[in-house]
């Protein structure tokens, strides 16, 4: 498959590709690509796993894919409501499997910063502050977050803040995909139409890159499952204006 | 059949018992079924130097830095949500130093509710390690005194003046329930020392005693109601309305004006008013 793979279609894709079967998985506030990710997976993949979000849906049904990642529609077809308190406590117990979390900034041991850009008590720029991260990203097996701008501000070497430590397990971004490795973020592959040299260029922080590679290209059923979900292509549109 | 526990105000009688300075917990989430009416009308009458506690403010939050209502604020995550991205009259608060920010993870916030809930001084919370957080708010941690040896934060009481949560339904005497998630509602309804209900609408008492389990608050702990149909607008309230994307893209313009905004509040045409 030669076509134009978009940034947004590749953050979606390769988030969901960090789905595992029959793994408790969550998506948040904020998290438009996450729930799209974990709506893919359920279309495209030949596996179950328990879908949790925010909206306190337990593997629902939306009958349509709402522009709020924590809408109730989300919450449709579930069989039970478990509520915000519900989903942090079961991951603080270590019932979250894989939990999808947002962050501004990364650094090279997937700490996080969602506070602030520049002094927190002098800010340049307030961000949206704590959320999940600082509770979620320590105590869930595994945490991924995504960023639609790749460049050194974004992936940086020291963040202005650590709202959240514990350490990433993975990040998506339009270029690239990264994974722990002895607790650093290592590179897994690179967009196909981009390469290493610029990966290296865009990123803040130091990385591995031992075994990696192109991305695979999005499968039939990926196209396919995304595709149902944005059949108009707002979310595209949506999101094309943030990537770079 | 009105009686005497009968808790029903207007919102403007509800938005009088708010005293300048209090500290307020606000439901919902974002953009869904927040007590959203009730803020406008804290806006009408002008109050001031007030504080919101809420794991996940959004347009509230908003409205009252744009309004100048706000002193301070105890927030976990803060944005209009949707495709609106941040909330812009709540970060010019904080950056040019209008309000003082106390930061807080949703669930660090939730334990000291949880420990004002509990009757308790501080409460535990998972997870922490690592974060700056407790640095700038000098949280202390304590080392399991029943021997595992791990270490664990612990957050002081949040006790807000009053629960302010917007419902389906409500009995007259108060007591309410909600479709779909509860959000933060249960918690903050346990935590605070008053709570005001703001209802889509008034269901008989029967209603709730045939279904006793489906209150998420009983009447003998809320202190006021009030109904007001659309009173989450320009939000989402499940499964009667969705989100008004239009009129917080309104709002969110650069050339609308607040008063336009809050004429424009299916609240503003309250009857009697």
């Amino acid at each position: 498959m030669n076509a134009h793979w978009s940034g947004f279609s590749y953050i979606v894709t390769n988030l969901a590709r960090f789905i595992r079967p029959d793994e408790v998985t969550f998506s948040g506030v904020n998290s438009t690509a996450p729930m799209l990710a974990c709506l893919l997976a359920k279309r495209a993949y030949p596996f179950d796993f328990t879908y949790l979000n925010v909206a306190g849906g337990v593997q629902p049904s939306p009958s349509s894919v709402p522009i709020s990642s924590s809408d109730p529609v989300l919450a449709e077809g579930s069989a039970a409501i478990f509520s915000n308190e519900d989903f942090y406590d079961l991951c603080t117990r270590g019932g979250m499997d894989l939990c999808f979390l947002g962050a501004a900034q990364v650094d090279g041991r997937g700490q996080t910063n969602v506070s602030v850009i520049g002094n927190w008590h002098n800010p340049k720029i307030r961000l949206p502050g704590g959320g999940g991260g600082a509770v979620m990203l320590p105590t869930a097996r595994r945490a991924v977050t995504w960023r639609t701008e790749h460049s050194k501000r974004t992936l940086v070497d020291t963040l202005d803040f650590v709202t959240a430590s514990g350490g990433l397990h993975g990040v998506v971004t339009p270029f690239a995909v990264f994974v722990k490795r002895d607790d650093r973020l290592a590179l897994q592959s690179w967009h196909p139409e981009t390469s290493l040299d610029e990966v290296r260029e865009r990123t803040g922080f130091e990385f591995d890159a031992t075994g990696a590679a192109p991305t695979p290209p999005p499968q039939t059923d990926e196209v396919a499952a995304l595709r149902a979900l944005d059949p108009d292509g707002q979310f595209e549109q949506d999101a094309t204006r943030l990537i770079r | 059949m009105p009686s005497s526990d009968s808790k029903v105000l207007t919102l403007a009688e509800m938005g009088a018992l708010v005293p300048d300075g209090a500290s307020l917990a606000l439901g919902g989430s974002f953009l869904h079924r927040g007590p959203f009416a009730f803020v406008r009308e804290l806006i009408r009458q002008r109050k001031t130097n007030l504080e919101v506690i809420k794991p996940s403010p959004g347009y509230d939050i908003d409205v009252l830095c744009r309004a100048g209502s706000l002193s301070r604020a105890r927030a976990g995550i803060v944005a209009m949500e949707g495709n609106f991205g941040l909330a812009p009259w709540y970060r010019r608060a904080v950056e040019e130093k209008q309000i003082v920010l106390e930061e807080h993870a949703c669930m660090t916030l939730t334990a000291g509710l949880r420990a004002a809930a509990f009757g308790i001084p501080f409460q535990p919370v998972g997870g922490v390690h690592g974060s700056d957080l407790p640095v700038i708010n000098n949280w202390a941690s304590v080392t399991d005194p029943y021997g595992s040896g791990k270490d664990v934060w612990v957050i002081p009481a949040i006790q807000p003046d009053i629960a302010v949560i917007h419902v389906n339904e409500a009995s007259e005497n108060g007591d309410a329930r909600v479709y779909g998630t509860s959000h933060w509602d249960r918690i903050m309804s346990r935590a605070a020392k008053q709570v005001f209900v703001v209802a889509e609408s008034l269901e008989p008492v029967a209603s709730f005693q045939a279904r006793p389990e489906l209150t998420l608050v009983p009447s003998f702990m809320v202190h006021a109601l009030a109904v007001v149909p659309r009173g989450a607008w320009p939000g989402s309230c499940w499964p009667l309305y969705d989100v008004d994307y239009p009129a917080v893209e309104r709002y969110m313009a650069s050339d609308g004006s607040l008063d336009q905004h809050l004429a424009s509040a299916p609240d503003n045409r309250e009857p009697g008013q």
